[in-house]
């Protein structure tokens, strides 16, 4: 037995089809039956009092025994016409009586005096309609009950045809919809088959290929349009995955290359001590860098996953500012520069981190910035000036330069980007993951990063987020 | 000073032994956990080095036996780093804990801190060659000329000074000195460094304040200086 779920969609709306067929064949059955029976019986009666009429209108007018054998023969010329029809007259002189007036006849046709009635006689297959009236005493005769009784077998049997024959048709009906109502979904899904075969057509080597969404009706024009729009996404995913794979390789095969080479060509020949030991000390670097580039990636994976467990405390920022600005103390004064933190506000932060967030900042405008200038640590409450710890913050570092052409704004966060792939800061130990480190913090926050470069005024920075009541804080 | 290294992978093992017997220490290695156990019960370590991923027994399973008979310090090595791992190896009883891959002298930082931690207080008057240093006047002088350092400066110098003949990374200076716990990529320790030098060492013969190029710095009285009581400190203290 296949499950409700394991039918196609064809099938489903065949046996749904089926269902309302049923439905209005059922009702429109019943209601013709109902109909028929109707006017059945209203044809019955309208018979029944024609005949009746016909009677009572003979015994109405007898006064005496003599006329009443009149009766009697005008009687049995209506039941000889019509073998179907039978009548009984009954009263208190046994004379002025038609028919076997058997006691139960009576009994059954006087329960009813007006209206019709019903009656199985002895032997009958289908029940008697019924139909008498009283005859008021004339002369001699007394008052006389006439009752006239019409066999039902031609209508109750007509009733039964119709029934049957409506049962017939209704099934044939019901199967003839269900096999039309497959065919016409199979044809309606037509497009459908054809889209699915298309999307069978894609494949990872093409990730530009699209689904044409011109030929297809409406709604599954809207599918594909969004089907299309996930293929986007993903192809953009996709392209930066490629692109940070190609930087993680070329910014690890780097120091791979050098300590390689280093040592291949120390142990080409005999070394003095004092070289190896050079070649020793070069390779240490390259290897912390190795160790760096790798820490700072697996920080950024982990941070990416949600992996990293916030320890959150309610503190001013500035101080937190105040601290970093002092580790780089050295590196401002060698530059000449000043560091300025406008503005208050405490906030919910990992110090450690947001630390973080902040030396990597504060370090790349020092590296930006015109010798001699001022850098602003601006910070700014979510919702107000000055705010306690509820409306999450703002942190931005503006610094005075050569500013950051605007095409590599909104890249400056990515993952090994630099602004200029050429420049080289002599001494640092840079590999362009800073920044992603800062955006890695400020998510973890809850916030964002912003930047922002004009005449020379470069503002970056990152938003913070006030902690859920369910988040630990 | 003796040690006793736990640890199944030969060359990590190897080093360790080596480059810690060069500094002074008697040490012992065990390649599995099953030893570890038995040699760490049987025999009296001033400090235990446990690495986490173990064939057999592994080093939550060793801690959580040894803890059951001694207090011996020990610290735990792993690749791993996720917050849970360390708060398990803390939970299970370890001193400390260093994420491979560490560095050398910053494992021989955490051993001597270690072992330190049993001992008396530190003194508050140093000596190193000529260099008089007193912790709580924060006062330093070389040959009676006082030394006119910036409170950072004598931070970084009293740091050095305490842990002397040791040689300090760059990561433990800033986390000392500016409590920056993380690898800050700049060079502002070297900045520092420069600066302390031309104090301190600037206008005199004797150098004490020394480069270990790719390692750190090291604070200490070498050759031609008589008063020199202070050598590698893993040999004093042993």
């Amino acid at each position: 037995m296949k499950r409700v779920r394991d039918l196609s969609i064809a099938q489903r709306l065949a046996a749904m089809f089926a269902l309302a067929a049923l439905l209005v064949f059922a009702l429109v059955g019943v209601a013709l039956y109902h109909v028929l029976q109707t006017q059945i019986v209203r044809y019955q009666h309208a018979e029944l009092a024609t005949k009746l009429r016909y009677v009572v209108g003979s015994v109405a007018l007898c006064e005496s025994r003599e006329r009443w054998l009149k009766v009697e023969d005008k009687v049995q010329n209506l039941i000889s016409s019509d073998r179907s029809t039978k009548v009984w007259a009954w009263s208190s002189n046994p004379d002025y009586r038609i028919g076997d007036g058997e006691p139960t006849i009576s009994a059954a046709t006087s329960r009813r005096d007006l209206g019709m009635g019903r009656l199985l006689l002895p032997g009958a297959e289908y029940p008697y309609r019924t139909l008498q009236e009283q005859v008021p005493a004339l002369g001699n005769r007394p008052a006389v009950r006439v009752s006239v009784a019409i066999d039902s077998k031609p209508y109750v049997s007509a009733l039964r045809w119709f029934t049957l024959i409506m049962l017939a048709l209704g099934v044939c009906g019901i199967g003839l919809v269900a096999l039309l109502g497959h065919w016409i979904a199979r044809v309606g899904l037509r497009p459908l088959q054809r889209l699915s075969n298309e999307a069978q057509t894609l494949s990872p080597s093409n990730l530009s290929q699209r689904l044409q969404p011109a030929q297809l009706p409406p709604e599954l024009g809207r599918l594909t349009g969004t089907f299309n729009g996930a293929l986007d996404r993903l192809e953009a995913a996709y392209t930066r995955l490629d692109a940070f794979n190609a930087d993680v390789a070329h910014e690890l095969r780097t120091p791979l290359t050098n300590l390689m080479g280093q040592t291949q060509v120390a142990l080409s020949r005999p070394r003095e001590a004092a070289q190896l030991e050079d070649v020793l000390q070069s390779n240490l670097e390259e290897l912390e860098r190795m160790r760096d580039i790798i820490n700072d990636m697996l920080f950024l994976s982990r941070a990416g996953q949600g992996d990293i467990a916030l320890d959150r405390v309610c503190v001013p920022l500035a101080e937190e500012v105040a601290k970093t600005g002092e580790f780089l103390e050295y590196l401002l004064e060698e530059a000449g520069m000043q560091l300025r933190i406008d503005g208050a506000v405490d906030a919910w932060i990992d110090t450690s981190l947001f630390r973080r967030a902040m030396t990597n900042l504060l370090h790349n405008a020092v590296q930006h910035a015109t010798p001699g200038s001022e850098i602003v640590v601006e910070l700014r409450g979510g919702d107000a000036a000055h705010s306690d710890c509820g409306s999450g913050a703002r942190v931005a570092v503006r610094n005075h330069g050569a500013g950051v052409p605007p095409q590599h704004l909104a890249r400056m966060f990515d993952r090994f980007y630099r602004v200029d792939a050429a420049r080289e800061h002599r001494g640092e130990r840079h590999h362009g993951l800073g920044l992603s480190i800062v955006k890695a913090i400020a998510s973890l926050h809850g916030g964002t990063v912003f930047a922002d470069s004009r005449e020379g005024r470069t503002t970056v920075g990152f938003s913070l987020a006030t902690p859920q009541p369910h988040s630990p804080a | 000073m003796k040690l006793l290294i736990v640890e199944d992978e030969a060359k990590t093992a190897d080093y360790l032994r080596d480059g810690l017997a060069e500094q002074g220490w008697a040490v012992d290695v065990a390649r599995d956990g099953t030893t570890g156990l038995h040699l760490a019960r049987e025999l009296d370590y001033d400090v235990i080095v446990l690495d986490v991923m173990l064939p057999g027994m592994d080093g939550f399973a060793v801690l959580r036996e040894l803890r059951l008979r001694k207090q011996t310090p020990v610290i735990m090595l792993t690749a791993r780093d996720r917050i849970d791992d360390r708060v398990h190896g803390l939970g299970a009883g370890a001193d400390d804990y260093l994420v491979k891959p560490f560095s050398f002298i910053e494992l021989l930082a955490r051993l001597q801190a270690l072992v330190r931690r049993g001992r008396q207080q530190e003194p508050t008057e140093l000596q190193i060659g000529d260099l008089q240093i007193n912790l709580l006047a924060r006062r330093a002088f070389r040959d009676a000329t006082r030394l006119d350092l910036t409170g950072k400066e004598f931070a970084l110098l009293a740091l050095l000074a305490q842990r002397r003949g040791q040689i300090l990374s760059k990561t433990v200076i800033a986390a000392q000195v500016w409590d920056i716990n993380f690898d800050s990529h700049t060079n502002v320790v070297e900045v520092a460094i420069k600066r302390l030098r031309a104090k301190i060492d600037g206008p005199f013969r004797n150098k004490l304040l020394h480069t270990v190029r790719g390692m750190g710095y090291v604070l200490e009285a070498r050759e031609g200086d008589e008063d020199d009581d202070a050598p590698v400190a893993g040999r004093t203290s042993a």
